[in-house]
């Protein structure tokens, strides 16, 4: 029987207590020491066919009979009022279909989508649907806007002064920092600095909508579908189930694209006003104006330890360029958080600025805040005269800092001391040379939520041929949760990988899955797909046992074959499928709540090499050692490569991301790819990968997430390899030749 | 203008205005959509395909310059691009797959050019693809895999 429980529930970070529905299907959990067939070996993507042969078709690529083409109308001004907007004229053009200005659209989150008052160059004022790409871009242009342009604030610097915020500047505090600080063996103090970095996923932010009597389909490039859908349904007054969202596949969002953005309710409207699908996708330059970053910050920190290094005081601020708006995340939980300290006090200030909504970013704040915390902490460690790994060694968190709770599991240490075994640690010394080019090692430790929760749930359909469907609501954004899914339907059933077919990305087929976001997708989908799995498989040996007269303890699935523990029977699972004629055996499955009273965190730790060319101050990072302690790995293979995207985006926030504004006209300056630069694969360093593969006893079949974790580390071992090669602190990313060569000269 | 074109040994007879480039006329007139086009200025090589043999990034070449060409793209049928498919598959070249398409056609390039590329060459070669989610070290994993299994 089903029942409503409330119970805590996380999201990168944020706890609330939520109501939740629990049905009485306990997952069946993998035995201690279960050799698993499936489970835990590499497999090749279940998508992989699709994805290499252009059959993929992503949200860009949808195309509708009748489908008609938007184009939005933004502000050149970092803050300005439209006097004048000539939507007559726009819409007497050949092929215009529709024309919308502000008011037209329903608000999102409280905000209009469109609006006469843009506060940010990339504000979106006006948006038009026609026949063609060409037609939209001539009517945009005889909507003729006359702008009245407004002072405004985009230095983060001067905005801090201005002591203009989001919201309220935040304090919490811990036991008493300044006595603490004040009985401390050494003291350091230091200033760090992160960039505006651009999510840059490669397919930009696309929707396209379409009405009929049943209600309105949009196809949309998010990481959660049902999110969406409540979003469009409360929009436009309408019932969720009236809404149908499909995000089969989509080319990336790396947080940037959580629920329905405002391209979807444009869509919506535009479509809804011509009778037509429409398609909108974002230009490069609005990925980079007007589709959100990672906020860049200014760190402070006063850390203490006694002469042994441990830990008595730690003191942080983050200054936060927000932008016109957006959530403010938690800079200061590594200080917080990453070690065991008594006496902590941080300071959030959230500044508002005329520059478009920032928004999440793999690791919002958490990595930001690492790049500062991580390389003050190495700091401290120098001022004592101990090793870096071991002042991490000597001040371990046995139960979270800030909630008093215990961890649901945590190897941090084994993961620091196996990075160190990697990579050489102690000999560390041996690379540092006097020469022109300088090498030096770092590393820097990692602490992450990604426990997952309810709601979730799957469906599995067996029918005649024995290739298992899964049915599920979660959205595949790259990071293989298709083929992890696979996985675990597989070994339930002892069929191979490849004949299980996934059915995700479509609100109208499945019930609720989770936004891929807080690495908490996995966690979250694969304890109900196991249970719907299980169930069929019940099903499917009860039947063999009666079949075959045996009792059905007695059997067991795999390689596509039902045989007997004894060996001596031993038949094609089609065997028994092959009688179903048109009917289907069916599993449900849904998933639980975590334990209440414990926290659930991912850790690691990595090592970076670097070399430093003092000649021409360019950076490159030669090698990354990896070691992560996220739970029980389902796919190995997939695994290593969400851990070489995570430290490759740090990569180019250390290196060579930054957004630059123009401080006179407010506007982006490096609004596209080739100024704005991510890494190519000729920056890629040597990326050496391990998991403390150790399943998480208080979680449903041991999983925790992975999609953030191995991004948070690698910018401030990379920070510190630095001043290891060098003796020199840079302590602003990215670490551009300038900045470099500045540092060198002191 | 008249357009002729060939693309994936499939005749095309198009009417095309001049300013719009090979990449649209790919995805919407010739309803291949397995080419990308995630910047439209050139920058990333989400667009690659071949004309005549050559890798050119098709949203900045315009249409009616290709006017009796060759065209191939990821949906072509050809030995070694199917080898680089298998081999991209085989090392988890990709996680969400947009930048696929252009990096499959700079390594059929690369290939033809230097069967047997070396690390460096192929870092080289393959370096105006872009790929956010970061698959560069299965990139050029699977790309000296496929050059490895010339027959």
């Amino acid at each position: 029987m089903a029942r409503l429980v409330k119970t805590q529930v996380e999201m990168e970070g944020r706890y609330e207590e939520r109501w939740t529905l629990v049905e009485e299907d306990v997952t069946p959990e993998y035995a201690d020491g279960e050799e698993l067939a499936v489970v835990g070996h590499p497999h090749t993507r279940v998508s992989a066919a699709a994805r290499v042969t252009g059959g993929a078709r992503f949200i860009s690529d949808i195309d509708l009979p009748g489908m008609v083409h938007a184009a939005v109308l933004r502000s050149p001004h970092a803050n300005a009022r439209v006097a004048s907007l000539d939507r007559a004229a726009a819409a007497a053009l050949p092929g215009v279909r529709a024309v919308i200005g502000p008011g037209d659209v329903p608000e999102r989150d409280g905000r209009p989508v469109l609006t006469d008052a843009p506060a940010y160059a990339g504000g979106a004022v006006a948006a038009v649907a026609a026949d063609t790409p060409d037609q939209a871009e001539r009517a945009l242009e005889a909507l003729a806007p006359g702008w009245e342009p407004l002072a405004f604030v985009v230095d983060l610097d001067e905005g801090l002064a201005r002591q203009e915020f989001t919201e309220d500047p935040e304090e919490t505090s811990r036991g008493d920092v300044d006595a603490a600080l004040a009985g401390a063996a050494a003291v350091i103090e230091a200033e760090y600095r992160t960039p505006t970095q651009i999510q840059t996923p490669l397919e930009p932010h696309c929707a396209v909508a379409a009405w009929d009597a049943g209600g309105l389909t949009v196809w949309s490039s998010t990481q959660g579908i049902f999110a969406a859908r409540d979003e469009l349904a409360r929009a436009f007054g309408l019932e969720p189930d009236d809404v149908r969202v499909v995000c089969e596949y989509m080319g990336g969002g790396f947080g940037g694209k959580q629920g329905c953005g405002p391209e979807g309710y444009m869509a919506a409207e535009l479509a809804r006003r011509a009778g037509r699908p429409v398609r909108l996708v974002y230009t490069r330059r609005d990925e980079h104006t007007t589709a959100g970053y990672r906020a860049p910050t200014v760190q402070t920190y006063r850390i203490g330890a006694d002469a042994d290094g441990k830990l008595v005081g730690v003191e942080g601020s983050a200054v936060i360029g927000v932008g016109v708006h957006g959530w403010v995340f938690p800079v200061l939980n590594p200080a917080e958080a990453l070690y065991e300290c008594a006496h902590v006090r941080s300071m959030v200030l959230p500044v508002k600025l005329n520059l478009g909504f920032s928004n999440a970013f793999r690791a919002p704040g958490v990595m930001e805040g690492t790049f500062g915390f991580e390389q003050a902490l190495d700091e401290l460690a120098e001022e004592l005269g101990i090793d870096p790994l071991e002042i991490r060694l000597r001040n371990p968190a046995a139960i979270e800092q800030a909630s008093g709770k215990p961890y649901t599991s945590k190897h941090l240490e084994a993961c620091q001391r196996r990075v160190a075994e990697l990579a050489g640690w102690k000999e560390r010394d041996a690379l540092r040379s006097d020469g022109r080019v300088r090498r030096g090692m770092g590393l820097a430790s990692q602490i992450w939520w990604g426990g997952g929760g309810p709601p979730a749930h799957a469906t599995v359909r067996l029918g005649k041929t024995a290739r298992p469907t899964l049915v599920c609501g979660f959205q595949d954004i790259g990071t293989g949760t298709m083929t992890a899914s696979a996985v675990v339907v597989a070994e339930a059933l002892g069929v191979p990988v490849g004949h299980v077919r996934v059915q995700a990305g479509d609100t109208a087929r499945s019930g609720y899955g989770p936004t891929s976001g807080g690495s908490m997708t996995l966690a979250s989908v694969a304890p109900a797909v196991r249970t719907a799995a299980h169930d069929v498989r019940t099903q499917l040996l009860d039947l063999a046992a009666d079949m075959f007269e045996i009792a059905a303890s007695d059997l067991v699935l795999a390689d596509g074959h039902v045989s007997s523990r004894d060996g001596t029977l031993r038949h094609e699972i089609t065997e028994i499928t092959s009688k179903l004629g048109n009917s289907s055996l069916v599993g449900h499955g849904s998933r639980g709540p975590n334990p209440d009273g414990m926290r659930v965190n991912t850790f690691g730790c990595q090592a970076a090499q670097i070399a430093v060319d003092t000649l021409t101050g360019a950076v490159t990072v030669e090698k990354v050692w990896a070691v992560h302690d996220v739970g029980r790995i389902v796919n190995p293979m997939g695994a290593m490569s969400q851990v070489t995207g995570g430290v490759l985006q740090a990569v180019g926030f250390a290196l060579s991301e930054e957004r630059v504004v123009d401080p006179t006209t407010g506007t982006v300056v490096n609004a596209g790819l080739e100024d704005y630069k991510v890494p190519t694969i000729a920056d890629t360093p040597e990326i050496v990968c391990e998991f403390v593969d150790s399943p998480d006893p208080h979680l449903a079949l041991g999983i925790k997430g992975l999609g953030e974790p191995p991004i948070i580390p690698t910018a401030a071992a990379i920070g510190n390899a630095f001043a290891h090669a060098t003796g020199v602190r840079v302590r602003q990313a990215p670490f551009t030749p300038r900045r470099v060569l500045e540092a060198l000269a002191g | 203008m008249q357009l002729r074109l060939t693309i994936n040994d499939q005749r095309h007879e198009l009417e095309v205005e001049p300013h719009r480039p090979l990449a649209d006329v790919i995805r919407t007139d010739a309803a291949l959509t397995g080419t990308k086009v995630a910047c439209g200025e050139g920058t990333c090589g989400s667009c690659t395909v071949l004309v005549d043999g050559r890798a050119v990034l098709s949203c900045l070449t315009l249409a009616v310059a290709c006017d009796g060409a060759d065209v191939r793209t990821v949906e072509g049928e050809d030995e070694l691009l199917g080898r680089l498919q298998a081999a991209f598959t085989a090392e988890d070249a990709f996680q969400c797959g947009f930048c696929t398409p252009g990096q499959l056609l700079s390594a059929v390039a690369l290939l033809r050019a230097n069967p047997r590329p070396s690390s460096a060459e192929i870092r080289a070669g393959m370096s105006g693809n872009l790929c956010r989610c970061g698959a560069y070290p299965a990139i050029e994993r699977a790309v000296a895999r496929a050059a490895g299994e010339a027959r």
